[in-house]
């Protein structure tokens, strides 16, 4: 008995229900085709069943505004009827009908069109598949969010499938919360806003000093108060690691570039001005194995920068212990022609590319694994192509130390830089050493080109750039010594990026060389010299 | 060092030198003669001369290597271009380019005074010895030599660079200065004056030629060559080698600003780009391909390496860094002391380098 009772009820209260919608959906076709005011009224429906509808109803309505609005919508004595390409329907029904003789199309008034396009922008939000349609009628809506209803945004924030829609979308939502005309609203947006502070959050909440609620409502000032104060400091703390993160990935290309420097130095009293040549030789051999890839294997092009590393650094490697062979061997006792005769090298390899590659910058894929980041803090974004240019230093470092401590051939290198002569008189084959550390200088640099080639511009001139800082880092850190060299890297690259915000460029460079002189007044042979006998 | 009545090969490219400025001297005043713009060719080769004279005296005769002798270079050009703008809007009042790019009516208050040349002279001379005295003096005090002084020097003259690529500095930015208009009261342009400035830059580097060979057989340039071969062993006997040092590496930035000044009034222009490291190196190219530790040498790599150089330009400009890289090995791998090898001459070879058939650097 209990049991049919409720049967009973369920059935009324299904049928109530469907009524109920289909009394709402047919007063909605009865105020689009009213006067002016119900149409306005209409308007403001479609936008609620937009923000609270059931889906049904959403992609129902989905329909109407546009339709009103471009005229194909006619109404006459029995409803309305929308003429469509595919022929027309019955506005109510969706069944196929065509319109009674003496139907009239509506005509909007400026205001209620503006509203009709809101109402069609905010049905495409929450019920059109396509994402572009999506996000152009967020772009319509943002100029009016706070008069819009929240639970619209909110919706559309939960439902959306696309995460930079999503962002998008609650970046809206939050700058329509904090103008809502609810003062506790307000107040939890504001705080909701300080929870990821970076300069866009500081953009909307600065501005709140000048609401007249902000003189008014202590609650409220004192929300905005400490939101601005928290997202500043966010910002600073963001900024602060951006820079520190900056000047470690401009460090770790220092590092490679002057590893191979301070070897050489150390070793030969020779200074590479070609180094950065060949760093722009890792970044030409990185790109002819992309193309090379694109040509042979399309499948691993993703994979080209990890290919490249063993085949820049033998070609690079290589053709620095044919330079050394034919021409620096021969300048051994003359360390300043030297120099000229490097310079040369450097001359005729950037005209070399210049003339068989164009002056213009290559072109790289940018493989999945150096795109987009995370954002840490305030506009800190952890980058993933800055962090291969790290992590590839710090490899590069590791497999260096271990090179150079514990293999024969480190330790050869490490016997012919303390004393020559010595080293020489104990058996040490000194010239066939010093080939092999030109090779593992030149193969390094190429190998920072290599790490280069997704943070940077490569063309014939990229090397230039490079150099006179990795010059620097060799002088401040002392030859042959790896922790010299890290230490000065580190030094000058943080530096370079700590002045650069507060002075420019070229005032970074200018100090860092007026340190560097003030410091050789203080330790010549750099900062972490071999003890030994002063040459 | 002999006397110099004895040093042929000297006097030789002296008289040459000198036969060159008397040929200029009196197309001046004949209407026939050299051309303007072959005229206009040999001052500015006379002005790389006389710049590769003044490295050689330090390279050379020193053993130090600088690679930033562009910047003394470009003090003196930057000072000269500062008076030839002044002084052509005083004539001409037309405002200079750079004024007219940033928008300034008037010149900055550091100009004042550059409407004189004998004034822009004097800030020349002090500012190349402020900067190359301190310089100096921190360098060679903390006895940094060798491959480390010239890589300093060499971050020296890019800094500087990058400091007159800014456009606020009131030196004329990116666009550098040009349009030099009068200079001491005449037409810049016309055929008179520009033999005229080519001669003086001859004369110049006549002047200066002996002047640093008087100098090297004074009993000075025995103790610079002395500090070249061995300077701890002189500095045992008791000689201040940093005074030594400093006075030559003075002496020669002077001589490179004098050089920048006698070149800038016959380009009619000076941009940034003359402070590049590239042009500094390449000032030590030429005199290691003449032949450094030679004056003669210096002379003749700079002039011939700068005729290759114009001539090329026009004619194959994308071939000339292939020679000039060609050039540098060959000096390298054949002529070990440059091209005065070729021609025989045995100068005064320190007493090392006999013994080691190629000349040392000790001071590394």
């Amino acid at each position: 008995m209990i049991r049919s009772l409720a049967l009973v009820l369920w059935v009324l209260v299904v049928a109530w229900c469907s009524t109920a919608h289909a009394m709402e959906r047919a007063d909605l076709i009865g105020k689009v085709c009213g006067d002016a005011a119900a149409m306005g009224e209409a308007g403001r429906a479609m936008i609620d069943i937009a923000a609270e509808g059931s889906p049904d109803d959403r992609a129902w309505a989905a329909l109407i505004p546009r339709s009103v609005m471009d005229r194909k919508l006619s109404c006459d004595a029995t409803g309305a009827v929308i003429a469509s390409a595919d022929g027309s329907v019955d506005a109510l029904t969706r069944a196929a009908r065509s319109a009674a003789d003496g139907s009239r199309s509506p005509l909007l008034s400026l205001k209620n069109r503006a509203m009709f396009e809101t109402a069609d922008a905010a049905l495409a939000l929450r019920s059109s598949p396509d994402p572009a349609r999506r996000a152009a009628a967020l772009r319509t809506l943002e100029r009016q969010a706070s008069n819009l209803p929240e639970q619209l945004f909110e919706a559309a924030g939960r439902d959306e499938s696309n995460p930079g829609l999503k962002a998008q979308i609650s970046a809206v939502a939050q700058g329509a919360a904090l103008n809502s005309p609810d003062m506790d609203k307000r107040i939890a947006a504001i705080g909701r806003v300080a929870s990821s502070p970076d300069r866009r959050a500081l953009a909307l909440v600065g501005p709140l000093t000048n609401d007249p609620a902000y003189g008014a409502n202590t609650d409220f000032r004192r929300a905005v108060d400490a939101a601005s104060a928290a997202i500043r400091r966010g910002i600073t703390i963001g900024d602060m690691l951006a820079t520190l993160y900056n000047g470690l990935s401009f460090a770790s290309i220092l590092f490679m570039a002057a590893i191979g420097l301070a070897v050489i130095f150390g070793l030969m009293g020779v200074i590479n001005l070609a180094q950065g040549e060949f760093i722009m030789l890792g970044g030409y051999i990185t790109w002819l194995v992309q193309e090379a890839l694109r040509l042979i294997a399309p499948g691993l092009l993703q994979w080209y920068l990890i290919i490249a590393i063993p085949a820049v650094f033998l070609v690079t490697a290589a053709i620095g212990i044919v330079l050394e062979a034919i021409l620096l061997r021969h300048l051994y006792r003359r360390p300043l022609m030297s120099l000229l005769a490097t310079w040369a090298v450097s001359l005729f390899l950037i005209n070399l590319v210049r003339v068989t590659f164009g002056t213009q910058n290559l072109q790289f894929v940018t493989p999945f694994y150096v795109t987009g980041g995370v954002p840490v803090i305030g506009d800190f974004i952890f980058t993933w192509n800055r962090m291969f240019a790290i992590a590839f230093a710090v490899v590069t470092l590791g497999l260096t130390w271990g090179l150079m401590r514990l293999t024969p051939l480190g330790l050869n290198i490490r016997a012919v830089t303390q004393n020559r002569t010595m080293a020489g008189c104990i058996g040490i084959a000194v010239r066939r050493v010093d080939m092999l550390a030109f090779g593992l200088g030149s193969g390094l640099a190429g190998l920072a080109g290599l790490a280069l080639a997704p943070i940077y511009s490569v063309n014939p001139q990229m090397g230039q750039n490079f150099v006179i800082d990795s010059f620097m880092v060799v002088v401040l850190g002392g030859v042959g010594t790896i922790a010299g060299t890290i230490v000065a890297a580190l030094g000058i690259g943080q530096i370079n990026v700590l002045i650069e915000p507060l002075w420019g460029a070229v005032a970074a460079k200018v100090i860092v060389l007026l340190m560097i002189i003030g410091f050789l007044q203080w330790r010549p042979e750099g900062l972490f010299a071999i003890k030994g006998r002063r040459k | 060092m002999s006397s110099i009545w004895s040093d042929r090969p000297f006097l030789a490219v002296l008289a040459a030198v000198l036969a060159v400025a008397l040929s200029l001297v009196t197309s001046i005043a004949v209407p026939f003669g050299l051309s303007a713009y072959l005229a206009n060719a040999i001052g500015q080769l006379a002005a790389f001369a006389v710049l590769a004279l003044s490295l050689d005296l330090i390279w050379g005769y020193l053993g130090i290597l600088s690679l930033g002798h562009g910047l003394f270079f470009g003090i003196g050009g930057y000072v000269v271009a500062m008076y030839l703008l002044k002084h052509s809007f005083e004539v001409t009042g037309k405002v200079p380019d750079f004024m007219q790019f940033m928008g300034w009516t008037a010149f900055p208050f550091y100009w004042a005074g550059f409407g004189y040349f004998v004034y822009a002279a004097l800030v020349a001379v002090a500012v190349t010895l402020l900067i190359s005295g301190v310089f100096g003096y921190v360098s060679f005090r903390s006895r940094v030599g060798g491959v480390y002084f010239a890589i300093i020097t060499q971050a020296l003259v890019y800094v500087a660079m990058l400091l007159m690529f800014r456009n606020d500095t009131g030196f004329g930015g990116n666009n550098g200065m040009t349009g030099f208009a009068v200079i001491f009261g005449w037409p810049i342009g016309s055929r008179g004056v520009v033999i005229s400035i080519a001669a003086i830059s001859v004369v110049v580097l006549a002047l200066t030629m002996l002047g640093c060979r008087l100098l090297l057989q004074s009993r000075f340039g025995m103790l610079m060559i002395a500090a070249r071969d061995d300077e701890v062993r002189l500095r045992t006997l008791g000689y201040d080698t940093l005074l030594l040092k400093l006075a030559v590496w003075c002496l020669s930035a002077l001589i490179a600003a004098l050089a920048g000044m006698l070149y800038v009034p016959q380009v009619g222009i000076i941009n940034p780009r003359l402070l590049a490291p590239d042009l500094s190196l390449e000032i030590a190219v030429w005199v290691a391909i003449g032949g450094r530790g030679h004056l003669i040498g210096a002379v003749i790599g700079a002039v011939l390496v700068n005729a290759i150089k114009f001539w090329l330009s026009a004619a194959a400009p994308e071939l000339w860094p292939f020679i000039l890289s060609g050039l540098i090995v060959l000096v390298v791998f054949v002529f070990p002391n440059g091209l005065v090898d070729l021609a025989g001459f045995r100068l005064h070879r320190p007493l090392i380098s006999r013994l080691s058939s190629e000349p040392a650097e000790l001071n590394r």
